[in-house]
Order: structure tokens, then sequence, then C-alpha cells
């Protein structure tokens, strides 16, 4: 029975914050810009009807359909209806006016830079800003598996970073045996291993320790799970993997998921529509995944990100076209939730040219962001900081609550 | 144009060599006819250390092929190096039958634009791989490997991904055996070089406010030449970087008319006089000031020290002695930069006779020496390719000037994946890769039965025991120790076909194999 929001207030600040090494980044990557005044609109600012006459999503009170309520500016989307629990507990956090100083308007670059960590400005960074973050961390404390990325590929933020698996399933965090032949395999690997009394050795006998522990999670469907409700499609499946792999206790720090299909150039709806789908999605995957981590002793911080946002205006097709600003979401348990950080009105970006596409105002620069994600979640020092991004003045506004001293 | 360019490059390729109607099993076929095939003997290992001809073997190749062993007895130490010092001596035609395939890797930058990075990034790797498995130059792809990763491009970094096939071919394959200096001026005008560490973008105009871009520079001396405690100051690298000014290349396809080499703009030069490293470089040298540069870094004596520390560490041992990294310096240096006699002198010490098994075997050698103990058919196609990223090394993708790690710490996170290769190779259950296994089996009992006394360690039940040390020692060059006996003993006997292939997959997984 879930606890009433005030004991449990109570209970976070009892318990003991992390040191960085329980805790758990989970990098959400909506791919293809995604429309974010969608996600969290400005009801409250008349220009957002004006510049949507049909994609603005209605004001509270017009129908089940409407905007949810946050406050005198701000709604929800309807589809992010499961997410609303999280944003009134203050574990849900949005941060409007993020974005890159790239005004190409294309993926690929928008991507690359962002997940690269880089600005044209500062000196030139190699591979992405997790692997280079992962790379600050002792080799030593580094477990077989640091970091994962649930898909096909390695995304470029994780890139260069050690010991990154992809994976599709969990179950691909296994030695390749029949039932029959595992037991006498895994017998001879721990002798010829646990004989040698090296690093190769020590590693050896970690990995097959890693190997056990995920084997001997209890397979999962996917409707029952604790008190948590997984929707069946493969953003909600990565998102279950990536809980399994927390709850496996194997000192999982990173892990990265994307969302596809976000670039809604053509009639992306409302309230429904395509981009209506996408939004339901996300929000009742990470919802599902909220849930089944409340009960889970590591600390869980959840990014969600996106490479622009889009236009304030809509376009003669009724979608929008590539942007800049946009609102990324933080959640989880040490976050600074119930609120948008960053400043409305934002300046709309118009002028066409030479600064590229118009959109949303940037407040924020993304690295400045992450550097903040890392700071708090990791307890990365500024040492670490300056490695991950550097020429970066980072600065602490507030994103997460302060830690209480520690026991 | 470009159409008819690549029109005449493949009826050229076509007719010189039937691999290029893209049939695998074509080639296969053609590479058994040209002695790819396993003999009908083969010796193994008997002593209880490795044998100091594998141990040749598995330094100065990717990993003994079956009948390697037999072939470097027959010849000598001193004249297989030699040969191997020489690859133009030694016929290499079933490999490039194989590994000669790829058209986009012919192509000079500008038309290379004409492919797709993926299939250009794809066949780059092939390539590299295919040669590595195939090639009789086993030495020259080594140094091939230890200088791209010297003289890294990351493909993944802006247009590099056209560009490195030329780098490739000019540029590393060129001087992998000859004489540093020369691979460095190669290296500096390379356009993939120049884009890769912004050389491209290194001007100083007349009348401007232009700072050097130093990237390059400092790379320069910090990683390809001195080292980063060679002793330079900040100041050589700015003298340096005005030294580089004016070499660009220019990847605009449309307008320029030198898409496909470097070029030195004079108007982009920093003309003054310099002064690097303690030598003054007077004024008015153009284009001649990086010849001047580059020898300067080569010559200087932390430079020798530098590159003999790599090579001895990548040779010989995870902490060379200093005296060896010393007179492998001073080998360097007597024979002004020229490499043949640096390696000749590297693999004739006493240290390395002693680092048997010292050395732990990156990705890359891990999957290589695997397929070639096993005399392994493939075609390198991506199951492989993915097996090379899943272990962390796919090639050309390191994200730093400092090329893929020399330290075991950066390797030892996948060993769950080399298991996973190791089981699924030998249980012929890698997709695209085929081997002859029951032929090694006939061929190492063969040479078993010819031999008058049995093996050293033979143990209650020897003659089952016999296959399992006869396939230990041709995979690991010795005997097993008692506790590896002990360890594989559940295994055996491995009577049946499906035991015989677990007790393979486990030798390949085992720490021994990890080693070399």
């Amino acid at each position: 029975m879930p606890a009433s929001p005030n004991t449990r207030l109570l209970l976070r600040n009892d318990e003991a914050w992390p040191t960085g090494h329980d805790a758990t980044l989970v990098v959400v990557f909506l791919r293809g810009g995604a429309d974010t005044l969608s996600l969290l609109p400005p009801y409250g600012d008349d220009r957002y009807f004006r510049s949507r006459p049909t994609l603005a999503v209605p004001p509270p009170g017009r129908g089940n359909r409407s905007a949810i309520r946050l406050d005198d500016h701000y709604g929800l989307h309807p589809d992010m209806a499961a997410l609303e629990p999280a944003y009134r507990d203050g574990r849900l956090a949005f941060v409007q006016g993020v974005g890159i100083d790239n005004t190409s308007g294309s993926h690929f670059e928008c991507q690359d830079q962002m997940e690269h960590g880089s600005s044209p400005t500062t000196a030139p960074v190699s591979g992405g800003w997790l692997g280079r973050f992962l790379r600050t961390i002792d080799g030593g404390q580094l477990g077989p598996l640091p970091a994962v990325a649930i898909g096909k590929s390695l995304p470029e933020s994780l890139r260069g970073g050690p010991a990154a698996s992809v994976l599709e399933r969990l179950d691909e965090v296994a030695v390749q045996a029949s039932a029959t032949d595992l037991p006498l395999i895994t017998q001879t690997l721990a002798s010829l291993y646990g004989a040698e009394q090296n690093p190769l050795g020590r590693q050896g006998l970690q990995t097959l320790d890693l190997f056990r522990r995920v084997a001997s999670l209890p397979p999962t469907t996917a409707t029952t799970r604790r008190t948590a409700t997984y929707p069946d499609n493969a953003f909600a499946a990565g998102l279950r993997q990536i809980a399994e792999l927390i709850r496996a206790g194997i000192g999982l720090r990173v892990a990265c998921l994307d969302l596809p299909g976000w670039d809604t150039h053509f009639f992306q709806g409302a309230t429904d529509g395509q981009q209506a789908a996408l939004v339901d999605r996300l929000a009742k995957g990470l919802a599902a995944f909220e849930t089944d981590m409340s009960s889970c002793r590591q600390r869980v911080t959840v990014l969600v990100t996106t490479e622009f946002g889009r236009r304030v205006y809509e376009n003669a097709s009724q979608g929008t076209d590539h942007g800049r600003g946009f609102a990324a979401m933080l959640l989880g348990n040490g976050v600074a939730g119930g609120q948008v950080h960053g400043r409305w009105p934002l300046e709309e970006i118009t002028d066409p040219t030479p600064s590229g596409p118009g959109g949303l105002g940037i407040e924020r620069d993304a690295r400045g962001l992450f550097a903040e994600v890392l700071q708090h979640v990791f307890a990365a020092d500024m040492a670490a900081l300056h490695q991950v991004f550097p020429g970066l003045q980072s600065q602490q506004t507030g994103l997460f609550r302060p830690s209480p001293s520690k026991s | 144009m470009r159409a008819s360019r690549r029109h005449v490059v493949q009826a050229s390729l076509a007719t010189g060599a039937v691999a290029l109607t893209g049939c695998d099993g074509l080639v296969t076929e053609l590479g058994r006819h040209l002695g790819e095939d396993v003999p009908p003997q083969l010796l193994a290992a008997t002593g209880e250390t490795i044998d100091p001809d594998f141990h040749l073997l598995s330094r100065a190749t990717y990993g003994p092929r079956p009948g390697d062993l037999a072939r470097l007895r027959r010849q000598g130490r001193t004249a297989w190096l030699e040969d191997q010092l020489h690859p133009e001596r030694i016929d290499d035609t079933a490999c490039d039958i194989r590994a000669e395939r790829f058209e986009s890797l012919a192509f000079a930058p500008g038309d290379a634009y004409a492919f797709p990075r993926p299939v250009l990034r794809e066949e780059l790797v092939r390539h590299t791989l295919l040669r590595a498995i195939y090639s009789r130059r086993q030495l020259f792809e080594l140094l091939v490997g230890f200088w791209s990763d010297h003289l890294n491009i990351d493909l993944g970094k802006g247009d590099c991904v056209f560009l490195k096939p030329t780098d490739d071919r000019t540029v590393i394959r060129q001087h992998a055996l000859g004489r540093f200096a020369d691979l460095m001026k190669a290296s500096a005008t390379s356009p993939a070089m120049l884009v890769y560490l912004d050389n491209a973008a290194n001007k100083v105009r007349p009348g401007r406010d232009d700072r050097p871009n130093e990237n390059y520079a400092r790379e320069l001396l910090e990683l390809h030449t001195l080292g980063v405690d060679g002793g330079y100051t900040q100041r050589d690298v700015t003298e340096a970087a005005r030294c580089l000014s004016g070499w660009t290349f220019d990847a605009s396809r449309v307008f320029a008319t030198n898409q496909n080499r470097a070029f030195f703009r004079a108007e982009w030069h920093d003309d003054g006089e310099k002064l690097v490293l303690d030598q003054r470089i007077p004024a008015g040298g153009g284009p001649h000031d990086l010849d001047r540069l580059v020898e300067i870094a080569c010559s200087h004596p932390s430079t020798a020290r530098h590159i003999a520390r790599k090579l001895c560490h990548r040779f010989v041992s995870p902490a060379p002695s200093p005296g060896l990294v010393e007179s492998t310096a001073k080998v360097f240096t007597q024979h002004d930069g020229q490499i043949r006699p640096v390696l000749r002198h590297i693999f004739g010490t006493a240290e390395f006779a002693d680092s048997r098994g010292l050395l732990l075997k990156r990705p890359l050698r891990f999957v290589v020496s695997a397929l070639r103990a096993v005399a392994a058919n493939t075609h390198a196609r991506p199951p492989l390719l993915d097996t090379l990223r899943r272990l962390g090394q796919p090639l050309f993708e390191h994200p730093s000037p400092d090329g893929y790690s020399d330290d075991e710490a950066a390797w030892l996170g996948t060993l769950l994946w080399r298991w996973n290769l190791a089981i699924t190779l030998a249980a012929g259950r890698l997709p695209t890769v085929t081997m002859p296994l029951e032929q090694i089996d006939v061929s190492l009992a063969a040479s078993a039965a010819s031999r008058s006394s049995p093996p050293k360690h033979a143990a209650a039940g020897a003659d089952m025991n016999d296959g399992f040390i006869r396939w230990f020692a041709h995979l690991i060059g010795r005997q097993p120790t008692g506790d590896e006996q002990q360890s594989f003993a559940p295994l055996l006997p491995a009577a049946s076909r499906h035991e015989h292939t677990m007790l393979l997959g486990m030798i390949l997984a085992s720490p021994a194999f990890q080693r070399h």
C-alpha cells in the first residue's frame, strides 16, 4: 500500500544518500527532436494557442482530453497522466529552455554534438560524455558491466567508455551454452580463473559472479512485476531490462535507452495522433519503471533528453519543424521535482539567418544540465567534470534537492 | 566522370582476380589451392614452458596457423624473421584474393566521397581483419596495426571515414617497415590526419589576429614523437604549429581542384623564423618547414626512447626493462629510425626470449589468433565484426588520438564475450565462420604417432588425455600445468564430438589462451 505523500517525504530524508557507488543514471533519448511544448503545454501563455490553431493541447477544464493542470502556467499533456503522481510527489521535474549551440537543424549533427558533449567554442573532446565520465572512475572500482545500452548499437554518448555493452535482451548477459553444459563450463572457468592470482583471474571470477547474479533473477512477465505493470512495447521492455540489471546489484552505473519517432513534421496530432501515442508510451513506461524501482535500494535517476525542440508555430501540414530549446525531464528521488525549472516566457528565436531554425530560446546548455546531473547522481567532483566537459563553468542550479548530512 | 573511373577499376580488377565476382565459396576454393590447407602432420610443442619457436610465432605473427611451427623449425628463426622483415619476398596471393576485394578502398579521398560512410567503414575493417588473419606477411600486418594505433584516426570524426582508406594505403602500409621520419612526413600531410587533428584549419594569415591551431602540433610532439615526458615545452608546441600552418586539405567536393591530396596554402603559412626544440628554422621555408619540423622531432633522443618503449611494450612485455628500452632506442638512432633493424634487435634479445606468456591479447589478437589456430575459413562478414565490437576493439573507432591502449586493464572488462566467442567458435556456431576441426585432429594425431616417446605429462588414462594435451599444446605452445590438467579433468574423456568442441572452447576461453 503506497505511503501517503507526507510519510514518503519523511522516509526519503532519512535514507542514506549514495556516495556514488550505488547510484544509477538512466538516459532516455527521444530521437527525432521531441516537441516538448506538447508534453508540457504552457497553457497560460496565449501565444501558444495563437501559434498552434490545430496542434495546441486544450487548456485544463475543457473535457477529459485537455491539459492536466500543474500550475497557473503549465499543464501536462493528457497522455502524461501516468507521470502526474510523480510530479505531485516531487519526484519529476521539467527543465525548460535546454539546448545546444548548433544551428544546423540536422538530427545527425545535433545528436552527435549533444552526445559527445562538445561545443565548437571549447576544446575538442573525444567520445561521448558518459564514456568520458566513466573513464574518470578508477577501473578497479567498476564492475564488469558498468554501462549498458539497450538496443542494437552503442550510442555516441557512451563511446570511449570502458566495457560499455550493447544488449537487446538481458539473457545476452550469459555464457552461451546449453542448460546441460552450463554447470560444467562455469565450473571449468571458475577453476581456471580461480587458479590465477592476478587481475585476469580476478576479472574472470567477477565475470562469473555477474553471470550468476543475472541468471538467478526470476523470469519476468510483461504483466506483473511487484506493483509495476509494464506496457507491452519495446521501450517498456527496455526499461524492464534495465530494472532487472539494477536489481541484480552488479554495479550498473549508466544505462541508455532510445525512444525514436519524434520527428513530427506532418500531422503531429494534439491529444491524439502519432505524437500522442509516443507521449503515452513514454509516460507509462517511465511510470512503470519508477514504481518498479521504488523499493530498490539503488538510487535511480532518469534523464530524458532530445536533440532539439520544435518550432513554436505549426506548419502547413499540421506538424512542427525542427526547433531549438526544449524541456528536459528529470525523474528520481533526489530530484527537486513538482516544478518546472527555467524561465518563461522564453524569447522565441525567430530570426532565420544566420542562426538557423527558429524555436524556443535556450537558457541552459545541455552540457550544463548533464554536468549538474553527474554532480548530484554520482557526486562527481570538479576535476572529473572538467575532464568530461572541458571549458564548462558548471553550476548548481537547484535541479536536485540538497543532500542531508551523511549519518 | 566518377562513374567511368569506377568501371575502369572494376574491369581491371575483375580480369585480375575471380574473387571480385563476390563469390565467397570460389575464393575459399582458390585459397585452398594456394596453400591455406591444413598439412597432414602437425608439430605440437612438448615442453613445460612455451616453445621458443612458438613464442616467436605468437609475437611476430597474429598467432600460429597449423603448419607454421614446422615451417619455422625447418627454416630457423633467423631466416624466418628475415623473410618477415622483407615481406616483398613472400608471396601473398591467397590473402590478396580474400582481402583485396573492396572497391571503396581503392579510391583517393575525392572519389571516396561517392561511397556511403557505413560501406567505407565496413570495408576498411573487413580488409584489415582479413589481412590480419590470412596474410603470410604477418610481421608487416602487425606493424601496420601498431602504426595505426600510434597514428590513430577515428572514423567517426568529420570526414575521416572518407580519408582513412588513403591514409591506410599511402601512409601506414607504405612505411610500416620503413623509416620512421618518412612515416611521420607522410602522416603529417595525410588528409585524414590533417582533418582528424585539425591542422587543415591551422592558418596564420598576414594582417589578421590568427593564432595557429595547436592541436596537431601538440599531438605530434606528445603522442607521435617525443612522448609526454619527452622534454618539449609549450613554446615548442606553438612554434611547431607555426611550422605546420598552411598545410590543409579541401574537403569541398564541388569547387576544389585539390580534392585528392593535402596541399600547402602559402597565404595561410607563418613564414617567419622558428625555434623548435632548440633548433632554428630560418624564415622563408614555406612548405619545407613541415619537413624540417618532422626531422627535428624524429631525431630528438626522446623520440627514439618513446618509440622504443612502445615497441617493447607491444612486442615484449607490459614492463620492459630500462636496459631493453635503451638498447632499442640506440638501435633506432644508429639506423636513422629504420624500423627493420629495431625489430631485429628486439626479437634477438634475451628479455624477449624470457617474456613468454607475459602479454595479454587485445581483442583483435584474441579473435585472430583463435581463427588462425583452427585454420578458420571466414570472409569477415558482420557477425565477426560484431564480435570485435562486443570485445571493445571495433577498429578505427578509438575516440582519442592515443589509439587503442596497450594496457591490460583496458581490455579485461569483456571476458564474458571472449568466452562466448570461444564456445561458439569451437561448436561451429559462429555465423559465417567454418573450420576443419577433424583435419587438425587427424594431423595432430599423425604427428604424435610418429614420435617415439610419449609427452611428458602422461597421467592415468593417457590415451584419452593425449588428444587434450595435443590440442592444448597446439593452441598454447606448451604442455598444460598440473593445475590446468585438474581444471580440465571433468571435461575428459572428450569422446563425443560435442564434448570435443566443449573442450576446445574451454581451452580457447582459458587464461592461458588470453595471453601470448
